[in-house]
């Protein structure tokens, strides 16, 4: 189970890295708020690092890494319990990579076609407010979504820590500023672009030049972006095919589980009890959807403990850091498989975030229990 | 209203309808061009800066509006978990349930809807862009309204939680029908607004957009009700125990095409005529609707809810409340001031605004005669029913007020509704009131004593002088027990059979012989000769052993006691007492006669036997 663990570090890594990525980009932009001029001297220390030498392949490893094991993650779901939450960061995560791509693939060819111009904020703005604002739409949802995509994943893992009550006040507000500020500042930037387009015929004559040989070449190129394209799509399909196949195959072994208060969960042979639980809407806590992280899903097991998967390490160090009793597993990694399990949960299902940050808070045990049945 | 003007308002309406198909014609076969070159233009705005500054200020509000709904969610996701997760006990719990569910989710999707738009209201949006925007915010905001209260209504998958009497095989269907015919009607009047509020001429598509949606709901709608409420038993719990009364699915689905047909003839009024249809419609439903949250209250205490006062009460509660919110919402649709609508010239209106008022009269007056009279019922049907000859108890006061209070509330409700609707109706009643006043005065010498019988009657009810099962006697030698009280006069039952009908003006003082205990004396004259403290003793052993093991005995509130009371020439008189409540009496005294005379003979003594002797020797 160690892989596990180490999957989950390099995800995060690799997001925290691409995140770290897109904030300097988004700053850079914001600076358009001020002028071009600002925008373009702050290039070389906020987005030039990042487009050539080792921030490039730091930044390629970071999004191979990233997209592949969200991939993964995909393909190793058992079921399609997921939160709302969940399904937001799903999709945005998947939107993300054709729409990115337009955008990688034609700054490359641009580097690469006459150097240094793709290196000019105002080059690049011209193009994409006055000859090929298509560009721009794309661009645009690339920049709300990563940063969507990105936030949500920042929070929920935060926001589990015991740190988030110093932090968070600082954090939220950052997480809304930047994208504003920075769409903000490419709006103020593109008017500022327009005008000298209008006022400057020589710089739209050279800008006009570079677009029409670049255009010559990304025709050829778009055969690859296409190709591109379509292996990411191939690969999705692929995850949830998998996803799919697993969720069939398990199909004929339907098994239950019962819960206190004389609730019960029918569901397949292989998912965890939580699982069972998102899946017949039986309310269960799970703060973490499911990542065993939060320790909010934990269960005492009444009967049929060594009918459930055995614990992994993961799930190991969140009970004891939730300082959770004997015989308590969490929910969202006992996996059943075989008839006659019957446990007790142990947080209400309304707890949020400060149970994982602060378990002692929240008496998991028959007091919760009765405050839950009580409302 | 003369004839030539019905006629002729008829003919002119026919003719706008007539004008207006073919103007929805022509509309239909103009869209597609015009359809055409707006995309063009539409495409060439969207491709320049401005498209892009447009592109950009709405993701910006966009995010804004996500990330002010997810700021709010990060503090409101728990108690929404704890009210989705909560067990709904009884309909009315999950009343609650839901109602805090709005509550929660509504704030989210109004503190999205403000931030969105207000921050719009912050940008320089280039011409057009920004109705366009507000529209598209406004469209957003119903949907997912809709989508929020179906959820939370007709909670497809969680048959506890579910607010409205729907079959849960239904409601999935229901749901995603409702939902799909909301999304129709949104399309409909938005869509076509945002089209022609984006600078290019777009008049005939707006038309044919709008002429596609509506059809397309109504055509949805009328399928739905002739689906859901047409099959037997798929009325819903509350309705299965109930005889039909009447067809559900078919007016459902005349009001979908009566609304569709106002539409197409004359859109002004389309607004009007869909709340009509909704007032109507919901009426129709209404009854089961209030009575499903005391439904399964009622099946475990085991009675028909139909006998329960407070359903009676909520329903014609909901009845009114859905009344006037109809009228609410016609006069906010009609967008005219009332007041100008009251001046309006043509008759129609004035005539509807007028039978309008009578109809929320009757309601209101309805509303509250159900409330009283179920609230009596109720009452007097908890007591145990009314014999007359039998002594009363406490609840006979109750007995007794009740019904009074009840025919009095149905003559005050009714004179008031008489009057106030004549008065709605713009029949003027203030000569009627004083005429009234003149001839009252008239009446009133001879009604003098009619209403001094009256106003008697009250008095003698406020103080509890009679009730119903009780003996009086009045002045004028009227006795008997009380059967009937009515606003003039008391019917009194003689104990010989007679009934007296005495008006409470000539009942003077009355004597309640009913009331708490009555104090029974009798003589017993014996011989001069007889022991009189052994006489006295053997009274009170009478007394205890009728006390004690007889049934009668119970009600001797003060045991028997005798004592000497009179010495006559060879006569001791005893006088014996007892006290006990009224009516009683009689036979307790009977009772211990009849003890008394056989311990006498037991002691050898004659009953009564000294009278004789006294007699002869005088
Ligand atoms: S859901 Fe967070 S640990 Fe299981």
């Amino acid at each position: 189970m160690r892989g596990e663990a180490l999957i989950r570090r390099a995800r995060l890594a690799s997001g925290l890295v691409l995140m770290a990525f897109v904030t300097c980009h988004l700053a850079n932009l914001s600076l358009g708020l001020r002028s071009l001029a600002e925008m373009e001297a702050w290039r070389m220390l906020l987005t030039a690092p990042w487009t050539r030498g080792a921030g490039l392949w730091l930044l390629g490893a970071a999004g191979t890494i990233h997209l592949s094991l969200g991939l993964y993650a995909v393909a190793a779901r058992r079921s399609l319990a997921l939160s709302t939450t969940d399904v937001m960061q799903l999709a945005l995560g998947l939107a993300i990579p054709p729409l990115a791509i337009a955008h990688v693939v034609a700054t490359a060819t641009a580097n690469a076609v006459s150097p240094g111009f793709a290196s000019n904020y105002g080059q690049i703005l011209a193009v994409y407010w006055s000859f090929a604002p298509f560009y721009a739409f794309l661009q645009l949802f690339v920049v709300v979504f990563v940063w969507m995509h990105a936030a949500i994943g920042l929070y929920s893992w935060l926001v589990l820590k015991p740190v988030w009550r110093r932090i968070g006040g600082l954090v939220i507000p950052v997480l809304f500023a930047v994208p504003v500020l920075a769409l903000l500042g490419f709006a103020q930037a593109g008017q500022e672009v327009l005008d000298k387009l209008a006022s400057d015929p020589a710089w739209k004559q050279m800008i006009l030049d570079n677009v029409g040989r670049i255009a010559k070449v990304t025709r050829e190129l778009a055969d690859f972006q296409r190709a591109a394209i379509w292996t990411y799509l191939a690969a999705v399909a692929a995850a949830f095919a998998i996803l799919g196949a697993r969720i069939l195959r398990h199909r004929r072994r339907p098994l239950a589980v019962a819960y206190d208060g004389g609730a019960r969960a029918g569901g397949r042979h292989g998912l965890s009890i939580l699982e069972f639980s998102r899946l017949n809407d039986v309310p269960h806590a799970h703060v973490c959807s499911g990542r065993g992280r939060c320790g909010t899903c934990r269960v005492r097991v009444e009967s049929g403990a060594d009918r459930l998967s055995a614990p992994g390490d993961l799930e190991r160090d969140t009970l004891a850091r939730v300082h959770a009793g004997a015989g308590e597993r969490l929910a969202c990694q006992a996996r059943v498989l075989d008839e006659g399990v019957a446990v007790t949960r142990l947080l209400p299902a309304f707890a949020d975030a400060s149970a994982a940050r602060a378990p002692q808070e929240w008496p998991g045990g028959q007091a919760a229990a009765a405050a839950e049945s009580r409302t | 209203m003369s004839d030539q003007g019905m006629s002729g308002w008829s003919l002119e309406l026919l003719g706008a309808a007539k004008q207006r198909l073919e103007a929805l014609g022509l509309d239909l076969a103009r869209a597609p061009e015009e359809a055409r070159r707006a995309a063009e233009a539409a495409h060439a705005t969207l491709m320049s800066g401005a498209g892009v500054r447009s592109a950009t200020y709405l993701l910006l509000i966009l995010f804004i509006g996500i990330a002010v709904e997810w700021l709010y969610w990060t503090y409101a996701y728990s108690p929404l978990r704890a009210a989705q997760s909560a067990p709904a006990l009884t309909p009315l719990h999950a009343l609650r349930l839901g109602l805090r569910l709005l509550l929660l989710r509504g704030s989210g999707l109004l503190l999205f809807t403000a931030a969105a738009l207000g921050a719009s209201a912050a940008f320089t949006w280039p011409p057009h862009v920004h109705p366009l925007v507000v529209f598209a915010t406004l469209f957003l905001l119903v949907l997912r309204a809709a989508w929020m209260g179906v959820g939370i209504l007709i909670a497809p998958g969680r048959p506890h939680r579910r607010l409205v009497p729907v079959a849960p095989r239904a409601a999935r269907w229901l749901a995603a029908a409702l939902l799909a015919a909301i999304f129709l009607l949104a399309c409909g009047s938005f869509l076509p607004a945002m089209v022609e509020s984006g600078g290019v001429a777009a008049h005939h598509i707006a038309s044919a957009l709008r002429l596609a949606a509506y059809t397309a709901a109504a055509a949805l709608l009328v399928a739905l009700s002739l689906a859901l409420f047409g099959r037997p038993g798929s009325r819903g719990a509350a309705g299965a125990a109930r005889a039909p009364l009447f067809p559900r699915s078919f007016p459902l689905a005349m009001l979908v095409v009566f609304v569709y047909a106002v539409w197409l003839l004359s859109p002004r009024a389309a607004p009007v005529a869909a709340i009509l249809a909704v007032v109507v419609g919901l009426q129709i439903g209404l009854h089961d609707m209030v009575y499903f949250y005391w439904h399964s209250e009622d099946e475990t205490a085991g009675k028909p809810a139909d006998r329960e006062a407070l359903p009676a009460i909520a329903l014609s509660l909901a009845r009114f409340v859905v009344a006037l919110a109809g009228i609410g919402a016609a006069a906010l649709a009609l967008d005219t001031p009332v007041s100008a609508l009251a001046e309006s010239s043509s008759p129609w209106v004035g005539v509807g605004l007028r039978l309008l008022g009578v109809a929320v009269l009757a309601l209101l007056a309805h509303g509250v005669w159900i409330a009283v009279r179920s609230v009596v019922d109720q009452r007097l049907s908890r007591i145990a029913p009314a014999d007359p000859h039998q002594p009363p108890d406490a609840s006979s006061r109750l007995l007794t007020l009740l019904p009074l209070l009840r025919v009095t509330t149905a003559v005050v409700l009714l004179v008031l509704l008489v009057l106030s609707s004549l008065w709605a109706l713009g029949i003027e009643i203030t000569p009627l009131l004083a005429g009234a006043g003149v001839v009252g005065l008239a009446l009133g010498f001879g009604a003098q004593a009619l209403v001094r019988d009256v106003i008697a009657g009250v008095f003698y009810l406020a103080e509890d002088a009679f009730r119903v099962g009780e003996y009086v006697e009045g002045a004028g030698n009227t006795k008997g027990t009380v059967e009937r009280i009515t606003l003039r006069s008391v019917a009194l039952r003689h104990h010989n059979g007679p009934l007296h009908f005495v008006p409470y003006g000539a009942l003077g003082s009355v004597r309640n012989t009913s009331r708490d205990w009555v104090i029974d004396k009798f003589n017993l004259p014996l011989p001069i000769e007889v022991e009189s403290e052994k006489i006295r003793k053997m009274i009170k052993k009478i007394g205890e052993q009728l006390k004690e093991d007889t049934a009668l005995g119970q009600h001797l509130m003060e045991p028997l006691k005798g004592k000497l009371y009179r010495v006559d020439p060879g006569v001791k008189v005893f006088r014996c007492k007892f006290r006990c409540p009224p009516g009683k009496q009689f036979d307790l005294r009977a009772a211990a006669l009849k003890r008394i005379e056989a311990a006498l003979k037991e002691m050898g003594l004659g009953y009564a036997a000294g009278v004789n002797t006294v007699i002869v020797k005088g």
